[in-house]
């Protein structure tokens, strides 16, 4: 899953979760049940897992676009070097 | 959801009825420390159907005796109690002698006016409690002691 990928999975899941608790209430109210109520909001979650949690293809329409390794070889890390004589230099320095 | 489930709870505006029959003073006397106490024989009909709605679990409903006495404004005996579990269950007739004993703290019963009056304790699945009662008028206790 890339980025927009889970950007999107993040949004699908609030969507879902409070369509579902929405529509729970719709109907428990309507057929006067409570226990159907719950029925449906578990249904919901139980969709909403299925849809969020596993690592569907469209959550990969953005996939990272890495740079080729011979691209590091070209541009070399700075190395550190802390030689005596930088060192005795700033100790002049500070004398002053 | 549940707030929502509760909150409809208040579009609900139920018209329950009750009614208590006093059928018989089986005894009422003074008691060794000075105490009045009497049994009676009551007649308990209430249909509190309108009290349940989707979100109702059950109902607690009693009967209490309620007078005043010149130490206190509002004394209140529970003389008999009950749970409804269900819309159905709530239309009811007993026919018993009261459940709790009926006693004054003190000799104030003689020819004493009383109120019946019939609480109930609404008892939700989510949310909010809501309690009411239905008052009866215009009983009295016997002048006597039998």
């Amino acid at each position: 899953m890339d980025w927009q990928g889970q950007k999107l999975a993040e949004m699908l899941m609030q969507l879902l979760l409070v369509a579902s608790a929405v529509a729970a209430f719709v109907v428990g109210y309507a057929m006067a049940d409570f226990q159907l109520m719950l029925l449906v909001y578990a249904g919901g979650v139980v969709l909403t897992a299925l849809v969020t949690v596993p690592n569907w293809p469209f959550f990969n329409r953005h996939p990272l676009k890495w740079l080729d390794a011979a691209e590091a070889d070209r541009h070399p890390r700075p190395q550190v070097s802390a030689t005596p004589s930088t060192v005795g230099k700033k100790k002049a320095g500070k004398n002053k | 959801m549940c707030f929502a489930a509760s909150f409809s709870d208040h579009f609900n505006s139920p018209s329950p009825t009750a009614s208590v029959k006093i059928l018989n003073i089986n005894w009422f006397q003074k008691e060794a420390n000075g105490n009045d106490e009497v049994s009676m024989t009551l007649n308990i009909s209430a249909d509190l159907s309108s009290l349940f709605t989707w979100n109702t679990k059950q109902v607690f409903v009693f009967v209490a005796a309620e007078y005043e006495t010149p130490q206190n404004a509002l004394n209140q005996v529970s003389l008999w109690d009950g749970i409804i579990p269900s819309k159905e269950h709530a239309k009811f007739l007993i026919h018993t002698t009261n459940k709790y004993r009926f006693i004054d703290q003190g000799s104030n019963l003689k020819g004493k006016d009383f109120n019946l009056t019939m609480h109930w304790h609404i008892m939700p699945k989510t949310g909010k409690m809501f309690a009411d009662k239905i008052v009866m008028t215009g009983y009295r206790l016997p002048e006597q002691y039998r």
